[in-house]
């Protein structure tokens, strides 16, 4: 039974999917029911299911009326395969060859799944794809040794990396819903400023009906003169309220997407495993020299200021080098030389970088502002 | 006549300038009044640079269509000729247009067929590699004489110097029998001056084959240049159907059994091409063959350089892929309602059901062009449709920002029988004109109506150096605008949706058309926003009765949608102009007509324009498209859409006024115009006077008589000589005027400069003051340090 199912399958995917070549007229398998010979004229809702045993096409009243008592052959002659009620859903494609290449492909990419990210090189990537390929396509049009063959490796593959498998599923998902999450926040922004521009402009267009009819009003009063100067400026000075908004709105959605950009993971090769690099000696300091870049101390330095300390009893104690504090008078006097305030005051080198690429979001934002204006 | 600019000599082929002939080019945008000698003062000034400096940078003029092609052609062969006169030798110089295959083709049988791209694809199977290397095997296979000729001549010299118009090329082509075609092509890069048109450079389908090998230092000329944004969506956006999907779909299968053929027959071919995808190698000479069936619809910078992926590395798993690919597409099309999504959602959506990933998805075209290629395909134009599935399916998967995918089930709401169509359309004009502003220093952007030049920086995302906008110098008022708010009964007149077919507005629409129908000499054109409203008003027109009353005065002809009829109709409407009977026209603001036809002199002496020719704002393409201009570039919706609408006008009002001898009637009428006012390129509303925006029919007509009885005076030559048209001396005249303003103005620098130099000198002597400070030899240092020492 299982050998001839290959063959039912192949001339029910061929029927689909190329009608002309059986020679007879074919009502087209949207119109008919091929079971009941129903046709679309006669029920207008017809409704086809298949079963991913065999994906022959039938109606929802077929179905009803065969397997609604428990589990029963499938009607189409010669396809011996017993087909549960609860199998049947509506197809996605309408090529149904696609249909089950689809279904088969979910398998496999179920079990192979992973992504670039868990190669080394680009090449054993596409060599990966490659072989996932091969094996699909086994599975879906090889012929019944291929096949089995292709059945096996997958099922060994399966078994044998389980964990893998899991862990990269688990990853997929999250990485989805991430995708999915972000789509539906820019979604939600977009519609936020669309809502955001029609009020604007409504309320721009109430601003100008008001204070039109408050000039109107000053006119008819009589004040002469002073009513033509007030509403303007107030015009003039809420324009100005709208576009420092705009200014804090744009900072805002700069900020948003810097912090959007740290949180975006890119994707790529994954780093290759390379020996723990060869370790040196151990440094306390990490690499840093004391050696003073600006004098150098002599040895034994000659003054005759501080000569006659030298032999001096009372300022040679045990454990102290009279070179020490000739270092150190040095290192005092040239500490704090080459640093200056006022200059660092003005770069703002207190700031940190995160600050000073939002000042200049914002200047850059007044600058389009001001422009449009 | 020969004069300098800025030290550079140039000769101008004509005894007489107009005055706005005199600027000197960057990456800029120019308005110019149509007529004034926008092509010929750019051709003189570039070629004149190009000669006059050694580097020879190249031009590459590109215009909008084959009549202005030849046109510019035209005027480059006159002014090389008077260069030679002048000059007392001909300078190596050699100037081409290039167009389609269909206009240059010289082949018997091929030059007869009707489409363009039947031409292309029977040409390319009579000019592939492979055929010739068929042939040279000895295989009986059809080639065409004309390209073989072209192997045989030197590859750097296949046309001798000059400036050949496409006529001319087609002559020449003839008698030494070589294909004009081909010619232009390979000798674009030996080439001083090249003449094409738009799409050669802003297509990236066919930009990538053809400007691929353009050096960096070209100057490039976009002439006829407001519509250009609209050019740079179009050539990044694709339509699908559910007619091309069935096509791409036998495309498809044709492909698995020309696959299934070649594994038979010639196993090794698609062995080798496998190979060299696995290599990740791209053929050195791929993109650049002539023949290729089709290049990456990407730009450039957005390709990617990497491997194909391996899971469509074989032949007959790409077409698998292709297969999948196109099913999904047809059952997405199967939803009865208007979807609009982003290409990451239909990505996602994509994967979800058919386990299509971004990558392959991405190197869709550029792997369907090597099968091709592999399988040496010769009846190319059936696999036209697969080949727009592919560059769709390249183009979603590569730009996520700037496109929209939109899927329409029904062509209009009322529609009861579904034909759904799924547009994915690029709403960013900036994206496909980048690689240009990128690859070239100065790009030249100009236009008759460019009005608000600013806009198209925005619009396209470039900076300019020169951004300009030329009046027009008049000797008398050649053209006379006017703006028509009210009828003759003071009812106010608009095209607005909520009025547009009250009888009171179609009838003095009518009213006034009859009026300047009975005042206009000879021809008279009138557009409307669309084809729906022409028609209906037309109807009415003729239920009241206003047609026969234009009918006694003048021909009526109408514009349709079809090509040939309204070809007929221009036709008969010249004669008509030219015997003197005289004849209306009626047609649309946005229709052929409107664009790139001219009306000079008889034949249009008054253009009246009835209503704004705003788009159809209900389009969801439209809507997506101003969505994204506010969101992006902070354009408001409003502002894009009567600024589209204002191009449009003045588009239209630029047909009747080609130079400036001519004279004409400028009518808008529209309650709407009068605030639109400043839309109007500058030429234009210059001559607007303030009194005749706001008239009502009777004025205009009695205004428009008044007009008309001034420019029926007689009007010599000698009149504008001095104002609108300047001799040598004229010239020179202004040169120096300029020359001394210049110095001034340089003086006025200089004085700014020295105080600046001496301010900067200050603050210089300041800080080596200061740094001096910082110098100290040993001695001062060791005294310091024994004054830090307590004695």
């Amino acid at each position: 039974m299982s050998r001839k199912a290959p063959n039912g399958l192949r001339t029910a995917g061929t029927g689909a999917g190329n009608p002309s070549s059986s020679g007879l007229p074919i009502i087209s398998s949207d119109d008919m029911c091929p079971v009941c010979k129903t046709i679309r004229y006669l029920n207008k809702d017809m409704e086809f299911l298949i079963n991913p045993e065999c994906y022959h096409t039938m109606c929802v009243n077929c179905v009803n009326r065969l397997f609604n008592d428990g589990p029963n052959q499938c009607p189409y002659a010669g396809c011996h395969r017993t087909l549960r009620r609860k199998g049947f859903r509506s197809a996605f494609f309408g090529d149904l060859s696609v249909e089950r290449e689809v279904d088969i492909r979910r398998r496999v990419a179920a079990v192979f799944n992973q992504v670039e990210d868990d190669f080394e090189t680009l090449r054993d990537y596409n060599n990966h794809l490659q072989t996932v390929e091969d094996l699909t396509f086994d599975l879906v049009s090889g012929a019944e040794p291929r096949r089995a063959a292709a059945e096996a490796t997958l099922q060994r593959w399966e078994a044998e990396h389980k964990a893998e498998i899991e862990r990269n599923r688990r990853a997929g998902r999250e990485a989805d819903e991430q995708s999915r999450r972000r789509l539906a926040a820019e979604r939600d922004a977009a519609r936020h400023r669309r809502a955001e521009a029609v009020r604007e402009a409504e309320e721009e267009k109430m601003e100008r009906e008001r204070t039109r009819e408050a000039e109107l009003d000053s006119l008819a009063q009589g004040a002469e003169g002073g009513g033509v100067g007030g509403p303007q400026r107030v015009q003039l000075k809420r324009r100005g309220q709208a576009a420092s908004r705009a200014v804090e709105a744009a900072v805002g959605a700069a900020v948003t997407t810097a912090a959007d950009v740290g949180r975006l993971s890119i994707r790529g090769l994954k780093e290759k495993k390379r020996g723990p690099a060869a370790e040196g000696p151990y440094d306390p300091f990490g690499g840093m020299d004391f050696v003073p870049s600006r004098y150098q101390v002599r040895p034994g330095l000659a003054h005759p200021g501080i000569d006659k300390y030298r032999l001096d009893p009372g300022h040679v104690t045990g454990g102290y080098s009279f070179d020490e504090h000739t270092a150190r008078a040095m290192f005092e006097a040239f500490a704090g030389l080459g640093v200056f305030i006022e200059d660092e005051k003005e770069v703002g080198i207190g700031l940190d970088a995160g600050e000073v690429a939002t000042i200049s979001a914002g200047i850059s934002a007044v600058g389009d502002r001001m422009e449009l204006d | 006549m020969e004069f300098n600019i800025d030290d550079l000599p140039v000769l101008f082929p004509y005894p007489r300038i107009y005055p706005e002939t005199l600027d000197a080019g960057g990456n800029c945008v120019l308005e110019m009044p149509s007529g004034t000698g926008k092509t010929v003062t750019l051709l003189s000034l570039i070629v004149a640079y190009q000669q006059f400096y050694p580097s020879h940078r190249k031009l590459i003029y590109c215009s909008r269509t084959m009549s202005e092609i030849e046109k510019a052609l035209v005027e480059l062969h006159a002014l090389m000729k008077f260069r030679t006169e002048r000059l007392g030798y001909e300078e190596e110089f050699r100037g081409l247009g290039l167009t389609s295959r269909k206009n240059l083709c010289l082949h018997p049988s091929v030059k007869r067929e009707k489409s363009g791209n039947v031409v292309d694809a029977r040409c390319r199977s009579l000019t592939a590699g492979f055929v010739k290397e068929k042939k040279e095997r000895g295989e009986d296979v059809e080639v065409c004489v004309y390209h073989d000729n072209l192997d045989l001549l030197e590859p750097h010299n296949l046309i001798p110097n000059g400036i050949w118009t496409l006529d001319g090329l087609l002559r020449h082509g003839e008698q030494h029998k070589q294909c004009p075609y081909f010619t232009a092509r390979r000798m674009m890069q030996y080439c001083n001056v090249i003449i094409y048109s738009y799409h050669y450079l802003l297509d990236p389908k066919i930009a990538d084959r053809v400007s691929k090998e353009l050096s960096k230092d070209c100057i490039v000329v976009f002439d006829e240049a407001h519509n250009i944004d609209n050019v740079c969506i179009e050539s990044l956006s694709t339509d699908i159907t559910e007619d091309s999907l069935r096509r791409a779909t036998r495309g498809a299968q044709n492909l698995e059994n020309k696959i299934n053929e070649m594994r038979d027959s010639d196993q090794q071919k698609l062995q080798d091409e496998y190979e060299k995808l696995v290599e990740g190698l791209r053929g050195a000479d791929d993109g650049r063959q002539e023949d290729s069936f089709m290049a990456n619809p990407t730009l450039p910078d957005d390709l990617i350089k990497e491997a194909v992926p391996g899971n469509i590395r074989k032949a007959e798993h790409f077409v698998a892929f292709l297969r999948r690919f196109i099913e999904y597409l047809k059952t997405r099309m199967k939803v009865r309602q208007v979807i609009s999504e982003t290409p990451p959602s239909f990505l996602a959506h994509l994967k979800e059901y058919t386990f299509i990933e971004k990558k392959p998805l991405g190197f869709c075209s550029e792997r369907l062009t090597s099968l091709v290629r592999a399988l040496e395909l010769t009846n190319i134009e059936d696999y036209q449709p697969l080949q727009e599935v592919a560059t769709f399916a390249t183009l979603v998967a590569t730009y996520e920002k700037g496109f929209l995918l939109i899927l329409e089930p029904y062509e209009s709401d009322t529609a009861e029988v579904p034909n759904p169509v799924l547009h994915f359309t690029c709403l960013d004009a900036a994206i496909a004109i980048k690689p240009v502003f990128d690859r070239f220093s100065s790009v030249v952007i100009t236009s008759g109506t460019m009005s608000p030049l600013e806009m198209y920086p925005k619009m396209l995302n470039f900076p300019t150096v020169v951004q300009e906008s030329y009046s027009m110098t008049l000797a008398r008022r050649s053209f006379l605008p006017m703006i028509v708010t009210r009828g003759s009964d003071q009812a106010s007149i608009s095209t607005s949706f909520q009025v547009r077919n009250e009888p009171s507005v179609v009838r003095n629409y009518g009213s006034l058309l009859t009026e300047f129908a009975k005042i206009t000499p000879d021809g008279m054109v009138v557009f409307f926003p669309s084809y729906l409203y022409m028609e209906s008003i037309i109807s009415m027109w003729q239920g009241m009765g206003i047609l026969d009353e234009v009918w006694k005065y003048k021909l009526i002809l109408v514009e349709t949608p079809d090509a040939q009829e309204t070809s007929l109709a221009l036709e008969t409407y010249r004669t008509a102009c030219c015997n003197g009977r005289g004849a209306v026209l009626l047609c649309v603001a946005r229709g052929k007509v409107s664009e790139g036809i001219d009306f000079d002199h008889q034949y249009g002496r008054t253009v009246l324009c009835i209503g704004v020719p705003f788009q159809y704002t209900e389009s969801r393409i439209l809507k997506a498209r101003l969505e994204f201009l506010r969101e992006t570039y902070r354009i408001r919706e409003n502002d894009f859409l009567s600024f589209d609408a204002m191009r449009h006008a003045a588009q239209c009002l630029g047909r009747v006024l080609r130079g400036k001898d001519d004279y004409g009637l400028m009518v808008l009428a529209d309650r709407r115009f009068a605030r639109k006012r400043a839309q109007l390129p500058k030429w234009i509303n210059q001559a607007l006077l303030d009194a005749d925006t706001n008239l009502s029919t009777d004025m205009a007509v009695s205004s428009a008589r008044r007009f008309l009885r001034t420019m029926a005076q007689p009007f010599r030559a000698k009149d504008q000589e001095g104002i609108s048209t300047w001799s040598m001396t004229d010239l020179r005249r202004h040169q120096e005027k300029m020359g001394e303003e210049r110095i001034r103005e340089l003086q006025a620098e200089r004085d700014l400069e020295r105080e600046h130099e001496a301010a900067a000198m200050a603050a210089q002597a300041a800080a080596d003051g200061r740094e001096s400070d910082y110098e100290m030899d040993e001695e001062d240092e060791a005294q310091l340090m024994a004054l830090d020492i307590p004695s």
